[in-house]
């Protein structure tokens, strides 16, 4: 576990980081996120202590990372940079063993370790291992970087932005790999971006800082549904909405949530009340035996006119936002935001049947999974 | 004068010249590098100092041998010592310049990546930036030998041989063919030592840091 319990570091008076309170679980995925100067560098490089914090405290499994001696400290938490920064004068497998070399491994178990690793990006020793970084092109020689970071099993690791100077499809695939090398090695991991698209693809925890603060800490789906301010909101904005929710090749059928509590217009109240409290919803979609969309009946409509026995017929509400499946999913996406009563959209196919609805929640997994090819 | 007149003459003097002088070359080099190094990597930690050290040593440097060479002859004396360490003095500069700015201009992504896998200050040097910087202080040994082959000339002003000998014995007695036999083989020497010196940094440069040609 890492913590971070009020640390503050100012450069000539001015506090680039300000009090700064932050716990990191092991094996947590966390992602500091905000606009260029707000102090995320700062505050990764303070853990390993690249940067002496001016007051406060970083604890590693609760000892202060100020009782190590800073040397000793490095060699057990990895540290990816931006730069990439492979030593030139070495091959890919010197450069690999640096840390196992400062932590005097043997010769044997060094090698056996440069074989695994290598195996971990599919790369094998035969082509790779005796290349000088300068032979190998930028995105394997990121693998590499981040070869290094991992060579000596540290518990932890932190990248500053790494994959920033990466072509795009480079980028794509080195996240996926790191992705899961990181779920495989369980190892905690601060990653640094400004791209929000990276963070809500990596995290599971998303630390979006601004001004040397922390304005908002949540997973990534929490933070696309409710930023905390309008700083969030406008860089969120910035890095998603635009980009992606305009995409016409993704489909409301491609992002809705199959699974959807429908009951049969011969439903009665009471029943309804029934299956409306034991799945914790407050409405229902109401359809006819052939599955067609009828309406909706709402928790608040039941309650108002709902007597018991009364066929739910009654109480349809078909003000309802719905879409048609094989329509863009950006129409579902404004209707959505746009309903102020309802938080989802039904889908509904040719014959007016209900196959679907969508939630904010499915729009930003959605947004996740389809752009960024993450699974679902 | 025949040829083999003179070849009988002063053959066996030239040889003996060539090889004095190319001692001189060596010894003062190897010398003046080690030195040059050292002092190079503590300057280095040293940056305020620097500032001020770096453009003094320009200076030293534009000092012409002779008056370097007649001052430690004063207090030395007519020995091969006061050539050797005059010298030695000399090759220092050219190096100790490179080593300095090889090792500055060491660029910061490898020293934070090397901070941040924990090397000491000193790992970082000899792991990181002497290796990174060897290129520009190969040139810098190139310069003082290539140097030092002609400043060595100036040991025959006391009288220490080398191929200065037969320039000197030239200038005196009006000879311009004694002359020649002396500037020739110098001539050749500055430049077959640092065609050497190339072939020896490209076998020593490891392929990571090869400039594409
Ligand atoms: N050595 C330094 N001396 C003075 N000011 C510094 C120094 N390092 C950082 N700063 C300032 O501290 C602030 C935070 O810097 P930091 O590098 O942590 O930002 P960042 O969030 O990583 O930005 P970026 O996205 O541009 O990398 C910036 O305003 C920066 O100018
Ligand atoms: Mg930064």
């Amino acid at each position: 576990m890492i913590e971070y319990r009020n640390v503050t570091k100012s450069y000539g008076g001015k506090q680039v980081v300000k009090n700064l309170n932050l716990t990191i679980a092991d094996g947590e995925f966390v992602v500091l996120i905000g606009p260029s100067g707000c102090g995320k560098t700062t505050t990764l490089k303070m853990l390993n202590r690249l940067i002496e914090m001016d007051s406060g405290e970083i604890l590693i499994n609760g000892k202060n990372v100020a009782e190590y001696n800073p040397e000793k400290l490095r060699r057990n938490i990895g540290y990816v940079i931006q730069q990439i920064g492979l030593f030139p004068n070495m091959t890919v497998e010197e450069n690999i063993c640096v840390v196992p070399k400062l932590l005097k491994w043997d010769k044997e178990r060094m090698h056996k370790r440069v074989l695994e690793l290598l195996e971990l990006v599919g790369m094998t020793y035969e082509e790779s291992g005796k290349k000088y970084p300068n032979e190998m092109s930028g995105g394997q020689q990121q693998r590499i970087g981040v070869l290094r970071a991992l060579a000596a099993e540290p518990p932890i690791i932190l990248m500053d932005e790494p994959f920033g100077a990466l072509d795009p499809i480079t980028r794509d695939s080195l996240q996926d790999e790191v992705k899961q090398l990181q779920k495989r090695l369980g190892i905690t991991t601060i990653f640094v971006t400004h791209d929000m698209n990276e963070a809500i693809k990596m995290a599971d925890r998303i630390v979006f800082m601004s001004g040397g603060e922390i304005l908002q800490a949540d997973t990534p789906e929490e933070m696309l549904r409710a930023p905390a301010n309008d700083t969030v909101r406008e860089f969120m904005g910035k890095h998603v909405a635009k980009t992606r929710m305009d995409d016409p090749a993704l489909h409301c059928g491609d992002v809705m949530k199959k699974k959807v509590l429908t009951a049969e217009s011969s439903k009665k109240t009471l029943e309804c009340l029934e299956l409306m409290s034991a799945r914790e919803v407050d409405s229902l979609v109401v359809v006819d035996s052939a599955r067609k969309y009828l309406g909706i009946v709402t928790i608040e409509a039941l309650r108002e006119r709902g007597e018991a026995g009364r066929p739910i017929t009654e109480l349809l509400d078909t003000s309802a936002p719905t879409v048609q499946v094989d329509e863009p999913a950006q129409q579902a996406f404004g209707k959505l935001l746009a309903s102020k009563a309802l938080n989802y959209v039904i889908v509904l196919d040719e014959q007016q049947r209900v196959v679907g609805i969508i939630t904010r929640t499915s729009m930003s997994k959605a947004l996740a999974s389809v752009v960024w090819g993450v699974k679902k | 004068m025949t040829f083999q007149h003179f070849w009988d003459t002063y053959a066996l003097m030239l040889g003996k010249a060539i090889l004095t002088h190319l001692g001189y070359v060596f010894v003062a080099v190897s010398c003046g590098t080690v030195v040059a190094i050292i002092l190079g990597v503590l300057l280095t930690r040293l940056p305020k100092m620097s500032k001020f050290i770096m453009p003094v040593l320009s200076v030293f440097q534009t000092i012409p041998g002779i008056v370097f060479i007649g001052i430690l002859f004063i207090y030395i004396g007519m020995v091969p010592k006061t050539v050797l360490i005059a010298l030695s003095i000399y090759a220092v500069f050219p190096v100790l310049k490179n080593t300095y700015a090889g090792i500055i201009n060491v660029e910061d992504k490898y020293r934070e990546a090397a901070r941040g896998c924990g090397m000491s200050s000193w790992q970082i040097m000899f792991r990181v930036e002497l290796p990174l910087a060897m290129p520009t202080i190969m040139t810098g040994i190139r310069m003082a030998t290539v140097y030092t082959v002609s400043w060595a000339v100036l040991a025959a002003m006391i009288g220490q041989g080398g191929l200065g000998e037969f320039i000197y014995r030239g200038l005196g007695t009006n000879n311009n063919t004694l002359i020649i036999i002396g500037a020739i083989p110098a001539a050749i020497m500055a430049v077959l030592l640092g065609h050497g010196i190339d072939r020896l940094q490209k076998a020593v440069t490891p392929r990571g840091m090869r400039k594409e040609d």
